[in-house]
C-alpha cells in the first residue's frame, strides 16, 4: 500500500513521536515497580500504544500497527496483572518501542523495515514462554577488553552472566580519579558507594598502567580508575550515574566486546535501524563461553552457535545476532558517524515539536501591525494626558487603549485559529477505510468544517474525535444485512458537526447504528469491579451510557483490529478533559448514539463567572455553567428541599443536588446586612433553615403538584402575607444565588454568597504548594490588581463527596423515595389500641372514637342479653368485640374502660380494657388472614398483632334497626347510583368499597388517578360520584379532579376527597382544583352522609 | 547551580539576608532572593496547606506566600508593619516567605559556618544549613530548598 506524503502522515507522526517521548521513562518506571504496578502509568504506556495503533491501522503502516499492537497486548497483560513486569519483558518492550520510534520516525519506508523478530518477542512474552535462562554454570573466567585491545578486567564468566540477569546491562566504566573523582570532592570510596545503590559492582581497580610510562611522549595527566558494573540502566541514561565522559563508558556486548555507550548509535535502536534489528530477548541471552582473542572483532557466528543454548525463539535469534556482531565489529572512528547522524536526526525530529510555526495570512498581519502602531498611540496620549493631569483626555485615553486591547486580543486570538474542518477532513479517508475493512457501508456527512477553534485545540481533538468516529464505525454501525432487518438503510450515516454555541465550540459525532444498551454497560462495569451494584441501580439510563469513559471499560465483544480494548473511550475523556472540553454521550438502543463534545475556544483567555463565598472572589469557567439561580427568600422554604443529607433543589421540575461552596471551602459565608450595608457572617446551617412553622408533610404536600399546578403562587402568596416581613430573612439580601454548573454528566447548583459580573480572565498556573488543591483550576488576576482563584467544579464535587447524590436523575430517585416515605406517612392511621381480652390487642382508628370513659365493673346493668350503663341522663347501651366477632370474651375485671363512638347517630359503647394507646402507624393492614364479621383485617402494631375492630359493623350486626331507615332514601329511582372510588391502597379501597355496596351503591374501584381517568372517559355517564384520594402514584386526587371539573362532561360531577390528614393547604388547594368535600379516611359515618348529601343535591337538580 | 554554590562556598564569603522568624535570626543567601516587599493584601486559598498565608498578584505572576514561621513549627507570624514578603525563586518558581522582619545583611565566612545542632530556637536543625555566629549573634542559615519542599509530598 502507498502512504501519501501528506500532512496527516505528518501529524501522525508528530503525535506518535510525543506519545513515544515518555514510553521510555515510564517502562523504566514500570520496570521499578515490579510486582507492585502503578496501573496509571501502565495505562498511559498502554494508551500510548493504542494511539500509535490506531493511527497506523488507517495511514496503511502495518509494520508499525503490528508491532505497536504487539506492545499493546504485552502491556494489557501487565495491567491485568497476568504478568510481573520483570526487566525482561520491560527490556522486550523497550527494544520494541526503540523499533517503534525508528519505524515511525521513518514512516514512509516503515513497511519495508523488517521488525519480526522484535515481534516475535513480544509474543513470546506475551505467551508467557520466556526463553529459558543459560543454565550451563560455566567457571570460566573471561577477560573484558577495552575497544582497543588493552584488557581491562578478568573475571568469572559465570559473574557476568548473573549480573546480567534481570535485564541489566554490563557496562566497564573508566572514572579520571583525578578529575572526575577528586576534583568533585568525592572520593573513590563515594562513587564505589553511589554505584552500589543502583547496581552491582562486579570488579574495580586502579589502572596504574593508563598513567603512561615515561617513553610515552605526553604525560596523559589521568589516573583511570575501572570498574566493572550491572544496572538496569540502560546505556542512554546511565551517564546520569557516572557522569563521567561517555566517552569512556563501555557496555558490555554478548560476545564480551566492549562499546563505548557515547557512540552507540542510539544504543539498541541504532542497531536496529543500520541493520534489521537485534533479537529481543537480548539480556537473557548467555554470553559467550570463549574470550575473544582480538577485542575489535567479533567472533565467528559458527564457533559460538553450537556453545550457545537454544532460546526458543532461536530463529530470530540467530538472525538478529549477526548483524548486531557486525555492527559491534565496526572500529571506533566509524562508529562516530552513526552518532552524529541520530544526533542531527534527532534535532529534525524535536525541530518541528519544539518550534512548531504558523501560517498567518498576510492581512491579519497587518492588522495587528496597525493595532500595535494605535497602542504606542494610545500610550503616548495617556502618557501627555497624565503630564498635564488632564482629566477627560486621562478618561479618552483609557477609554481608546481598552478598545484596542480587545481588539489585538481578538487579532492575536484570531492567528491562532485554524478551521475545524482541517481535522475534520482527514476523516473522509479514515471512515472510507474503515468501512471497506468492516464491509459496512458508511457515509460520512461533515458540516461545520469552517468553525474555527484555537491551534492547540484543533491538535488536540484530532486523537479523541478519531476513537470516536472508529467507534462509531465499528461499533455503532450495524453490517448492512443486520441494518436491513432493523428496517433501516442499508448504508449508516455518520455525521459530524461543528458549531459554535454559547462561546463554546460543540462537536458532535453521531451515527444511526445500533446504540448502546446502557443496562448491558451498568452489567459489565459491575462485572468487572468497575461500579458496585448499588451504583448501578442507582444510575439514569444517561448516566449508564456514560460508564463507557471510565477506564478499562471495552464495549466491543471481540478485541477488533480497528477499536475495541476499551481503551477508546477513557482516552478520548482524557484527552477532554485536559482542553477544558466536556463529553457527554447519549444513546438510544436500535436508534444510534450521539456523542457532544464542548470545547473552549481557546485555552488561555476564558469567560468566567465572578462569585464571591466569604471574604474572598472566585472565577467559574462559564464552560461549566449552565444558569444563574436566584431564590427570593419567600420561596426558599418552597423549593430548597433536603434529601437524605444533601439539599436539592427545585428547578423546573428536575430536583438539582446543592453544594454549598462556603462549606467545601471550609469558610465562613458572608451575608451583606441590609440595615447596615456591612458584611455580616452567615451562621445558618441549612440553607432553608428558619423557615418551616408547618409540617413538614404539608410542605410535601404543597408540591405535589407542582409541575401542573397554579395554585402554588397563591398558596405562597399567602404564606408571604402570614409572615412579618419585617423579619431580615426576607430581604432581598437573604435570596439563595445559585450557580448551575455541570462537570461531564454531573450537574449541580453550587451555593455562593453572592454573584458579581462575568468577566474574561486570563489563567495563570497556581504554585506547587498548593497543586494539591483540587479544586481550584489555577488564579487570576482582577482588575483591581488581587488574586481570585479559579474553581475546577468537577473537583469540587469530589472534595465534597457529592458522589453520593450524583446526577440529577439520582437526586431525582432520592427525592421520589422521600416522597414515598412521606406518602407512607399520609397513609398513616392514627389508632387508638385497646384490650379486651387480656392478651389480644385491638384497634380503631381514632377519628371515630368520640370519648373513653373509665367504668367500674359494677356500673355496667344487664338488661337480658343487652348491656348498658347509666350515662349522662341516659343509659348508653354497650358492646363487646366478642358479642360479634369469635374473639376471646372480655377479660372478668373490676375496671374497664368504654370507648365511646356515634354510629347511626346514636352513642353506643365498646367495653374493653387497658393498657389504651393512641399511636400512628402507616402498616400494611391485611384484610384476609382475620378478616371475620366485625374485624376488618390486622397489623402488626408495636409487635403486637393488632386486630382492626369494624364498630360499624358490629353495631350493625347487634342494632340492625338503626339502619334501616337510612338505606331506603338512596334508592328512589329504583336504580342505584354508581360511585367510582380511587384509592391506591387495597385496604381502604376494599373498606370503602364494602361499605358503599353494603349501602346499596354501584361501586368502580381504580387504583390511582390515570386509572381513574381512563374508566371516566370510557363509562363516563354511569358515574354519579367520585370519591378520591388525594396522595396517589402517577395520576394525585388534585390533578384528578383538576381534570373532571375541566371536562365538560362531568361538570357537575362531586368530587369528594378522601384523606388521612385535611391540612389547611390542602383544603385551600382543594377548593382550588374544585374538591366538592374533604373526608377523613375512614370516618364511614360521615362519609356516607357526605356521599347522600351530594348525591341528593344532584337529583334534585 | 549546586556548582556556582559551591564555588562561593569555596571561595569563603557569603553574603547573607537575614530576618526574624519569632525570635530566632535567620539568614539565607542573599543570591537566593529576588526581592523583598511588603504586599499584605493577599488573597486566602482555602484547602489549601497550614503553612501557606495565601496567593498574591507579582507583576502578573501569582505568588504563593508562606507564612516562615508556620512552617518552622514556630507560632505564626505576627502581622505588623514590619512583616515583610522574601520573594525566593525555586525551580523556576516564585514563592514568597512571610517574616516578622528582616534585619541586615551580613557577610558570613563560609569556613566559619558550623553545622546546625538539632534545633535552633525551636526550629528543626534540618531546615538549616549552618549556623554563623556574628560578633553579637547567631544566625541560622536557612536551607531554603527543605523549607519549600512539599511536607506532605515527601
Amino acid at each position: 500500500m502507498t502512504i501519501e506524503n501528506d500532512e496527516t502522515l505528518q501529524m501522525y507522526v508528530e503525535e506518535s513521536q510525543e506519545h513515544l517521548a515518555d514510553i521510555e521513562s515510564d517502562l523504566l518506571a514500570i520496570e521499578q515497580g515490579g510486582a507492585d504496578i502503578d496501573e496509571e502509568l501502565v495505562n498511559k504506556v498502554f494508551r500510548a500504544a493504542h494511539s500509535i495503533k490506531g493511527g497506523a491501522g488507517f495511514m496503511g503502516l502495518t509494520n508499525i500497527k503490528e508491532l505497536a499492537h504487539k506492545m499493546e497486548n504485552v502491556l494489557g497483560m501487565i495491567r491485568s496483572r497476568e504478568m510481573v513486569p520483570n526487566p525482561e519483558i520491560v527490556n522486550i518492550l523497550l527494544l520494541a518501542s526503540d523499533a517503534l520510534r525508528d519505524l515511525i520516525g521513518n514512516a514512509v519506508e516503515s513497511n519495508d523495515i523488517d521488525v519480526s523478530e522484535h515481534i516475535e518477542a513480544l509474543i513470546a512474552v506475551a505467551e508467557g514462554a520466556l526463553p529459558d535462562e543459560g543454565k550451563e554454570a560455566i567457571k570460566k573466567t573471561v577477560d573484558i577488553y577495552f575497544p582497543d585491545g588493552t584488557v581491562a578486567f578478568t573475571v568469572a564468566e559465570y559473574d557476568i552472566l548473573q549480573a546480567r540477569q534481570g535485564g541489566k546491562f554490563v557496562y566497564l566504566a573508566e572514572f579520571d580519579l583525578i578529575h572526575d573523582v577528586h576534583e568533585k570532592g568525592k572520593t573513590p570510596l563515594d562513587v564505589l558507594r553511589e554505584l552500589e545503590k543502583t547496581g552491582l559492582l562486579l570488579e574495580s581497580r586502579i589502572a596504574i598502567e593508563g598513567v603512561g610510562t615515561l617513553e610515552d611522549g605526553e604525560p596523559t595527566n589521568r589516573l583511570p580508575f575501572l570498574v566493572l558494573y550491572a544496572t538496569l540502566l540502560d546505556p542512554t541514561v546511565v551517564n546520569t550515574l557516572f557522569e563521567i565522559d561517555e566517552q569512556r563508558i563501555f557496555k558490555l556486548g554478548e560476545d564480551l566486546t566492549t562499546r563505548p555507550i557515547g557512540l552507540e548509535p542510539g544504543t539498541e535502536s541504532g542497531a536496529a535501524q543500520e541493520a534489521p534489528g537485534p533479537s529481543g530477548p537480548v539480556s537473557e541471552e548467555p554470553v559467550a563461553p570463549k574470550p575473544v582473542d582480538a577485542p575489535t572483532q567479533a567472533l565467528p557466528s559458527e564457533s559460538r552457535a553450537p556453545e550457545r543454548p537454544e532460546p526458543e525463539d532461536g530463529s530470530a535469534e540467530s538472525r538478529a545476532t549477526q548483524p548486531k556482531a557486525a555492527t559491534q565489529n565496526k572500529p571506533t572512528p566509524k562508529q562516530v558517524r552513526p552518532k552524529a547522524k541520530s544526533k542531527t536526526k534527532e534535532a529534525a525530529t524535536k525541530g518541528p515539536e519544539a518550534e512548531t510555526s504558523l501560517r498567518v495570512h498576510v492581512s491579519l498581519l497587518d492588522t495587528l501591525m496597525t493595532l500595535a502602531g494605535e497602542l504606542v498611540l494610545g500610550r503616548n496620549q495617556l502618557l501627555q494626558a497624565i503630564e498635564a493631569r488632564d482629566m477627560r483626555t486621562i478618561q479618552l485615553g483609557g477609554q481608546r487603549l481598552d478598545l484596542i486591547t480587545s481588539e489585538l486580543q481578538e487579532a492575536i486570538m484570531l492567528t491562532r485559529m485554524q478551521p475545524i474542518g482541517n481535522v475534520f477532513n482527514k476523516f473522509q479517508r479514515v471512515v472510507r477505510d474503515l468501512a471497506r475493512s468492516l464491509q459496512k457501508e458508511i457515509e460520512l456527512v461533515i458540516e461545520g468544517s469552517e468553525v474555527e477553534l484555537d491551534k492547540t485545540i484543533i491538535e488536540a481533538i484530532s486523537d479523541p474525535l478519531t476513537h470516536l468516529v472508529r467507534n462509531s464505525a465499528d461499533h455503532g454501525i450495524e453490517i448492512p444485512d443486520e441494518r436491513i432487518k432493523a428496517g433501516k438503510g442499508a448504508a449508516g450515516t455518520i455525521q459530524l458537526k461543528a458549531f459554535h454555541e454559547a462561546g463554546q465550540v460543540n462537536i458532535e459525532i453521531t451515527d444511526d447504528g445500533r446504540g448502546i444498551n446502557g443496562d448491558k454497560l451498568a452489567a459489565s462495569a459491575v462485572s468487572k469491579g468497575l461500579i458496585t451494584e448499588e451504583q448501578a441501580r442507582m444510575m439514569s439510563d444517561r448516566e449508564k451510557v456514560n460508564l463507557i469513559f471510565l477506564p478499562g471499560f471495552s464495549t466491543a465483544e471481540k478485541v477488533t483490529d480497528v477499536s475495541g480494548r476499551g481503551v477508546g473511550m477513557d482516552v478520548v475523556k482524557t484527552n477532554l478533559d485536559k482542553l477544558g472540553g466536556v463529553v457527554d454521550i447519549e444513546s438510544e438502543p436500535g436508534k444510534g448514539t450521539k456523542v457532544r463534545i464542548k470545547l473552549p475556544l481557546t485555552l488561555a483567555i476564558i469567560p468566567s463567572q465572578i462569585i464571591t463565598v466569604g471574604n474572598d472572589r472566585y472565577a467559574i469557567p462559564q464552560v461549566n455553567m449552565d444558569e444563574l439561580l436566584r431564590i427570593p427568600a419567600s420561596q426558599i422554604r418552597d423549593r430548597i428541599e433536603k434529601v437524605g443529607d444533601a439539599e436539592v433543589v427545585r428547578l423546573r421540575g428536575h430536583l438539582l443536588p446543592l453544594l454549598k461552596l462556603s462549606e467545601v471551602l471550609g469558610v465562613a459565608p458572608t451575608y451583606v446586612d441590609p440595615e447596615d450595608g456591612t458584611q455580616k457572617t452567615d451562621r445558618r446551617r441549612n440553607i432553608a433553615d428558619r423557615r418551616c412553622v408547618k409540617n413538614p408533610v404539608e410542605a410535601r404536600d404543597d408540591r405535589a403538584g407542582e409541575g401542573a399546578e397554579p395554585a402554588q403562587e397563591t398558596v405562597s402568596g399567602e404564606r408571604a402575607d402570614r409572615r412579618s416581613l419585617t423579619e431580615r430573612r426576607f430581604h432581598a439580601e437573604s435570596a439563595v444565588n445559585i450557580v448551575v454548573v455541570s462537570a461531564g454528566p454531573l450537574k449541580y447548583g453550587l451555593v455562593v454568597d453572592r454573584l458579581h459580573d462575568s468577566e474574561e480572565i486570563v489563567v495563570k498556573p497556581l504554585g506547587r504548594h498548593l497543586k494539591r488543591c483540587k479544586g481550584y483550576a489555577g488564579a487570576t488576576i482582577m482588575g483591581d490588581g488581587r488574586v481570585a482563584l479559579i474553581l475546577d467544579v468537577g473537583n469540587l464535587v469530589q472534595m465534597a463527596g457529592l458522589v453520593s447524590v450524583e446526577g440529577t436523575e439520582r437526586a431525582e430517585e432520592m427525592a421520589r423515595k422521600a416522597a414515598e416515605a412521606v406518602k407512607a406517612r399520609k397513609d398513616m392511621q392514627s389508632l387508638l389500641i385497646f384490650r379486651s381480652a387480656e392478651d389480644e390487642q385491638f384497634a380503631v382508628t381514632l377519628s371515630q372514637v368520640e370519648r373513653i370513659e373509665k367504668v367500674k365493673a359494677a356500673d355496667i346493668e344487664k338488661l337480658g342479653e343487652r348491656r348498658v350503663m347509666r350515662y349522662r341522663g341516659g343509659s348508653l347501651p354497650l358492646f363487646t368485640i366478642d358479642q360479634v366477632a369469635q374473639v376471646k370474651p372480655l377479660a372478668d375485671q373490676e375496671d374497664l374502660l368504654v370507648i365511646v363512638f356515634i354510629v347511626g347517630g346514636r352513642e353506643v359503647g365498646l367495653l374493653a380494657i387497658g393498657p389504651v394507646d393512641a399511636t400512628e402507624v402507616s402498616a400494611e393492614v391485611d384484610d384476609t388472614t382475620l378478616k371475620q364479621p366485625g374485624i376488618m383485617g390486622s397489623a402488626i402494631v408495636g409487635d403486637h398483632t393488632t386486630q382492626f375492630v369494624d364498630v360499624y359493623a358490629m353495631v350493625e350486626t347487634l342494632h340492625p334497626e338503626w339502619f334501616e331507615q337510612q338505606d331506603v332514601c338512596d334508592k328512589e329511582s329504583g336504580e342505584a347510583p354508581t360511585l367510582l372510588i380511587v384509592e391506591d391502597s387495597n385496604f381502604f379501597r376494599n373498606q370503602v368499597k364494602g361499605f358503599m355496596e353494603e349501602a346499596g351503591y354501584h361501586v368502580i374501584e381504580a387504583e390511582d388517578g390515570v386509572v381513574a381517568w381512563n374508566i371516566l372517559d370510557e363509562q363516563g355517564e354511569e358515574i354519579s360520584l367520585v370519591v378520591t384520594d388525594i396522595e396517589m402514584p402517577n395520576m394525585d386526587g388534585f390533578v384528578l379532579t383538576k381534570k373532571i371539573k375541566g371536562d365538560e362532561r362531568f361538570a357537575g360531577m362531586p368530587v369528594i376527597a378522601l384523606t388521612t390528614l385535611a391540612g389547611e393547604g390542602d383544603v385551600a388547594r382543594g377548593k382550588e382544583v374544585g374538591i366538592d368535600d374533604y373526608q377523613i379516611k375512614l370516618d364511614r359515618e360521615k362519609l356516607m352522609e357526605s356521599v347522600r348529601n351530594h348525591l341528593v343535591e344532584l337529583t334534585g337538580r | 547551580m549546586a556548582h556556582a554554590k559551591q564555588d562561593r562556598k569555596n571561595a569563603g564569603v557569603v553574603e547573607l539576608t537575614t530576618f526574624y522568624v519569632g525570635d530566632a535570626l535567620c539568614g539565607m543567601d542573599i543570591l537566593n532572593v529576588q526581592e523583598i516587599n511588603k504586599h499584605m493584601e493577599m488573597t486566602k486559598v482555602p484547602q489549601a496547606p497550614e503553612c501557606v498565608m495565601g496567593i498574591l498578584n507579582l507583576r502578573g505572576q501569582i505568588v504563593t506566600i508562606i507564612d516562615l514561621g508556620k512552617r518552622l513549627g514556630l507560632p505564626p507570624t505576627e502581622r505588623t508593619g514590619d512583616s515583610r514578603n522574601i520573594i525566593v525563586n525555586s525551580h523556576g518558581e516564585h514563592i514568597g516567605l512571610n517574616v516578622q522582619r528582616i534585619s541586615d545583611v551580613v557577610q558570613a565566612n563560609w569556613d566559619e559556618v558550623e553545622p546546625p545542632p538539632a534545633n535552633i530556637g525551636g526550629v528543626q536543625g534540618r531546615f538549616f544549613e549552618g549556623v554563623y555566629k556574628t560578633e553579637n549573634t547567631l544566625v541560622g542559615i536557612l536551607n531554603v530548598e527543605e523549607v519549600l519542599k512539599d511536607e506532605e509530598e515527601a
